[in-house]
């Protein structure tokens, strides 16, 4: 289902429901009305049939419902009013006050609720136990879960720079919550309202089963108990309990497709996509030239969709071996996804169009899924931007290095291994005591060491390097380049260098390729490229990047 | 004439002195450029002078226009800072006008300032209705600066301003601030990891290493003629094309 | 403060927090639970001495007579004594007896039933987030409906088919009646035949919580740049599932398994009820028919030290299969 059908479906069946709890009852006779004719099947006179006392089923069916619904929303905003104030306040003060709100919060939620509520319900008198009273114990033990989601949230929200700019131009406390964190916080306060209601009717109904519930209402837990207690089930009379817990169902059911829109607002990533057959239409390959180790021809990305996005369009390039070919460009041209396609990591709905990706006389793009892995990171590897999340958090680096070999050299002995392992960290300048590390002990320049020394595991002859230094601090980012390029020097493997720093490719490329909306607008070497740029968009890139040594005033 | 003057200020966090006795000047007219690698305590110093980290010790006192120090209530009516990233910066939930007209309230403006500081960087009044989401990079951080200028403060903060920035243009936003600097007479501290934008784009160079400023001086004396060995790394480290292709000075 | 000694000192703490809940109840609502007691005790024929009133004063309240700290203190006393009062429903029998008795049914059919529905959900989960955009997504929205059944009813209707209907399950109870308790395999098999249905009820209501929670963070998790990177390298479509993307999406579902524990145990109380099953929730509820203030007291005390202690169990877990938690100072 898309997202607008779960969330129509949702919508139509919760109102449908709270219709018939509102105007249900106007129309249906009083449910109380005992009958002499005992327990009858659906028919006629009783649409619903009646309950072994001749009470009408669809009378009572509709009383309950609003009952409780009612309860259902008198829990559901007094649980969200607590869940804010200790999770939303708590985390915006901080300190002490957030330390003590969340143990609070943190206790609440390890103690069972449901029978914290029975032996309440169970110390309080039968009389005295109205529909408040039972909803304010039911929020006060279902409001904790919610409480610590919003605590998380405003947690990272209040560290957003627009709360502190707020706060630079002088915006007072209350006005920061309500006006700036507050909104923001909209979906997620809705879905855990819909969630509290939820549960709610459910512990009610639970609740009222056991004849615990609210003395002065009736609701659906209330009538599935007499049912219970009239024997309903070894009557076989499903008209008594079956539609109670139906609509329970159904109206939880619904509250859940609703949620489950909210959390696609939430988190786009959740969002339906439609998944292809192939990541590959069609190819034409092209015999490559001479010393050529890669070479793409008129190769065509498009992203499908309702308006599609033509990523990349007729790039042709040549990579010969041991040569560093800069690609640059801004960020949305079109460089990641060239280097994605090359090795066929691009996912849907991006889809290789047409074109040709010939890798040392291999036709790439025709390969199939089990040839692919197998040339994956033996004939080319990968280095990515964001080596503080390219690296699996939750396994020690050892791990993630003889996954490779585990995978690529099955008959490799674990000694041997361990040793290959040990060897690429001390060629990048890795001490390999560092092997049962894991990720986040390592800084961000030894991260992205250690995911050049997996690069080189299997000695592939090209590399695709996508953005590899620019999270890291220039001196980093020199000692990584110096790295490469003294490894490319003694290794020979050819490289695909991808980055928006034109100044560190002409320092370090043989030849450059600058893209722009997805085409290479110019191709060419270093030199040229510097000396005589033949673009207007690559003249303009140069001139964004002032030399340091420069004639001082000359931009101005 | 407006000055904010920095002496010795401290900042521990966990026993990690993130900021080590730094002492400095801005005054009216005039841009001091902060640099140094990210964990240096540059955005520290940034975030001190706004007022959203207290130091643990050192001052920070403000003298308006008039010579007389400015009182801690209206300090925010002299002093605004620029966020590094404008897609973080701007509420995705409020249009362009809520960002630009609460401060001008806040400090006893007018809402109908909004279209004139939107001139001012260079953007059009119809962008007041928009949602930031509908704003391209540059767009988004033209809006944060004119929402420094909204209280007419005097005293600007940029803290790596064009660093999220596509690269083609950053150079255009760094000249909107120069333009605004000198026509308005603020008194800007730009900070940076970028050497040479720093080199262009201020009169005064500190470089900050661990939390304290290694080397001070005139642009052109720090960063053509470093003395102190890291800033010569930081220098050395930078790509420069040039050393490649032997050329020498102008680019 | 280590990881772990903070998970501790945090379990501590809730500990405290319930039991003092425990005792506050009692006093702070209406009604006089002592005297209620101290009748029901005379018709069953027990010494209404003033020693018995005295014990169930110190459970329940003087009622203003005594400090309450002084109360609290003699009330805490009794605890670290393992003396939680004496049942008035199953008079003379000791509460610790009673609940010793009922325990270990709720404890195996509970342990179980939460321990396949996790593997379950978690398992089928992984495979719904990994296949995303197949068949498979039709089973979110089935199992999400399934959780929204109320446990009771969704135990009525398994009844109604499979043991009424078809004749395959008894229709309540927890084991054989001729049989003796005891480790015969004729018991544990009959134990194991009446438990089934309960579990089932258990496992329907539960595993979509854990199936949804767990393909949502798979699909975060696909989008990751491990993932990519694993692709990358080659390796095999379950390695890179298994190793990388499900590794990581199961933290938090084991993160949060103190929220689902929670409600697994409130809906089994009411599916023991349904099932007549001699477990510690049907005790529960008959103490409250009863009046029986001690049992229900001991009762909510064993129950929620029993869920302190599982969920104790799965944050130390936790540490050990996500070392980042060891290396960081934030409270819980």
């Amino acid at each position: 289902m898309t997202r607008s059908a779960k969330l129509t479906t949702g919508l139509v069946l919760a109102g449908l429901i709270v219709l018939f709890g509102l105007i249900g009852p106007l129309l249906t006779g009083d449910p109380a009305t005992i009958r002499d004719i005992g327990l009858i099947p659906p028919g006629g006179d009783h649409l619903l049939g009646t309950t072994i006392t001749g009470q009408d089923v669809l009378a009572q069916l509709t009383h309950a419902t609003r009952g409780s619904l009612w309860i259902g929303l008198l829990v559901g905003v007094m649980a969200t009013v607590l869940s804010g104030v200790f999770g939303i306040v708590g985390a915006y003060a901080g300190g002490v006050v957030d330390e003590v709100f969340s143990l609070f919060s943190n206790v609440m939620l390890v103690i069972p609720g449901l029978p914290l509520v029975i032996v309440v319900a169970g110390f309080v008198p039968a009389d005295q136990r109205g529909t408040w009273t039972i909803s304010l114990v039911l929020a006060i033990t279902g409001w904790a879960a919610a409480a610590r989601v919003l605590r998380a949230q405003t947690l990272s929200l209040r560290n957003r720079d627009y709360v502190a700019a707020a706060r630079v131009s002088g915006e007072k406390t209350w006005r920061v919550i309500c006006v700036e964190i507050l909104p923001n916080l909209l979906p997620i306060l809705a879905s855990q309202f819909v969630f509290a209601v939820v549960l709610a009717i459910l512990s009610e109904a639970g609740l009222s089963f056991l004849g615990l519930g609210a003395a002065d209402s009736s609701t659906l837990g209330t009538m599935l108990y007499y049912a219970q207690n009239g024997f309903a089930l070894q009557r076989e009379a499903w008209w008594w309990f079956v539609p109670p817990g139906l609509i329970i169902a159904l109206f939880g059911g619904a509250l859940a497709l609703i949620n489950f829109s909210i959390d696609e607002i939430i988190n786009p990533a959740l969002r339906d996509k439609a998944r292809r057959r192939g990541d590959v239409v069609a190819t034409t390959p092209v015999v490559e030239s001479g010393d050529a180790v890669l070479t793409v021809h008129d190769l065509n990305v498009v992203y499908q969709g309702a308006s599609p996005v033509h990523a990349v369009k007729d790039v042709s390039l040549t990579l010969r071996r041991g040569e560093i070919l800069g690609l640059a460009g801004e960020s949305g041209c079109g460089k990641t996804t060239l280097a994605y396609a090359i090795n066929r990591l691009h996912r849907p709905p991006a889809e290789v169009t047409s074109g040709s990706v010939v890798f040392d006389g291999i036709d790439v793009l025709a390969l199939d899924p089990e040839e692919l892995r197998r040339f994956r990171w033996v004939r080319l590897s990968m280095v990515f931007q964001g080596a503080m999340n390219s690296l699996n958090p939750v396994t020690p680096i050892r791990a993630q290095l003889q996954d490779v070999l585990r995978t690529h050299r099955p008959s490799m002995s674990s000694s041997d291994r361990e040793d290959r392992c040990a060897e690429v960290l001390r060629l990048v300048g890795v001490d390999p005591a560092r092997l049962g590390s894991y990720p986040h002990e390592l800084s961000g320049g030894m991260r992205q060491r250690v995911m050049i020394a997996m690069a080189l595991l299997l000695e592939p002859q090209v590399m695709i390097m996508d953005e590899p230094t620019t999270a890291l601090d220039v001196l980093v980012q020199r000692e990584i380049l110096n790295e490469i390029k003294r490894l490319r020097d003694e290794l020979r493997f050819a490289v695909v260098f991808i980055t928006h720093d034109l100044p560190l490719l002409l320092e370090l490329s043989d030849r450059i390729a600058v893209m722009r909306d997805g085409e290479v607008v110019e191709y060419a070497t270093a030199e040229e490229i510097y000396l005589r740029p033949q673009h207007p968009y690559t003249r303009r890139l140069l001139a964004s990047f002032p030399s340091l040594t420069g004639e001082r005033g000359a931009l101005l | 004439m407006t000055a904010l003057e920095v002496r010795d200020l401290c900042k521990t966090f966990h026993r990690h002195r993130a900021v080590d006795g730094v002492s400095f000047t801005l005054t009216a007219g005039r841009t001091v450029a902060l640099v140094g690698a990210s964990g240096s305590g540059k955005s520290t110093v940034a975030r001190m002078i706004a007022r959203l980290v207290r130091p643990t010790s050192g001052e920070i006192t403000l003298t308006g226009p008039d010579g007389s120090p400015v009182p801690d209530r209206a300090y925010r009516d002299h002093v605004q800072m620029i966020f590094q990233d404008p897609f973080a910066s701007l509420n995705p939930f409020h249009t362009v006008e809520h960002h630009l007209a609460r401060p001008l309230l806040l400090h006893g403006r007018s809402r109908a300032e909004v279209p004139h500081l939107l001139e001012r960087v260079s953007l059009s009044p119809d962008f007041a209705r928009r949602r930031p989401h509908e704003l391209s990079g540059g767009q988004r951080q033209r809006v944060a600066i004119a929402r420094a200028l909204a209280p007419g403060a005097k005293v600007i903060v940029a803290d790596e301003p064009v660093s999220m920035l596509d690269v083609s243009i950053r150079l255009g936003v760094l000249k909107l601030l120069d333009r605004l600097q000198r026509e308005e007479d603020l008194a800007v501290l730009y900070i940076t990891h970028d050497l040479a934008t720093a080199r262009h784009f201020s009169d005064e160079v500190l470089v900050m290493h661990q939390g304290r400023v290694v080397e001070r001086g005139p642009s052109d004396d720090v960063l053509l003629r470093p003395q102190d060995p890291y800033t010569r790394r930081l220098a050395a480290a930078a790509p420069n094309p040039d050393t490649r292709f032997h050329l020498g000075g102008s680019s | 403060m280590g990881y772990h000694l903070r998970k501790i000192a945090f379990y501590l703490a809730a500990l405290w927090a319930a039991v003092t809940l425990n005792f506050v109840i009692p006093r702070l609502l209406p009604g006089n639970p002592v005297d209620i007691l101290m009748a029901k005790l005379q018709q069953r024929g027990g010494s209404v001495d003033p020693a018995a009133r005295q014990a169930y004063e110190t459970l329940l309240g003087t009622g203003g007579r005594e400090s309450f700290v002084r109360e609290y203190f003699a009330y805490l006393g009794n605890l670290a004594r393992g003396d939680l009062g004496v049942s008035v429903s199953a008079f003379p029998a000791k509460v610790s007896d009673v609940i010793g008795d009922s325990l270990p049914w709720t404890v195996v059919l509970v342990g179980l039933a939460t321990l396949i529905s996790f593997v379950l959900g978690v398992g089928l989960g992984a495979l719904v987030g990994w296949k995303r955009g197949t068949w498979l997504d039709s089973l979110v929205p089935a199992t999400t409906m399934l959780s929204a059944v109320p446990y009771f009813w969704l135990a009525l209707i398994l009844v109604a088919l499979l043991s009424s209907g078809l004749g395959w399950f008894p229709l309540n109870g927890g084991y054989d009646v001729v049989l003796d308790p005891g480790w015969s395999p004729e018991f544990l098999g009959s134990a194991l035949y009446h438990g089934t249905l309960p579990a089932l009820t258990i496992v329907l209501s539960s595993v979509g919580g854990w199936l949804l929670g767990m393909r949502n963070m798979m699909v975060s998790a696909m989008s990751e740049d491990y993932v990519l990177t694993a692709r990358a390298k080659g390796l095999t479509g379950s390695r890179v599932m298994v190793r990388y993307a499900a590794r990581n999406a199961v933290l938090p579902s084991v993160a949060g398994f103190a929220i689902s524990l929670g409600f697994v145990v409130s809906g089994s109380i009411v599916t023991e009820q349904v099932f007549s099953y001699p477990g510690i929730g049907s005790k529960l509820l008959q103490a409250v028919q009863n009046n029986d203030y001690a049992l229900m007291q001991g009762i909510f005390l064993v129950i929620t030290i029993a869920v302190l202690g599982a969920n104790l169990l799965v944050d130390l877990l936790y540490g050990l299969i996500d070392a980042r938690t060891r290396d960081r100072s934030t409270v819980s």
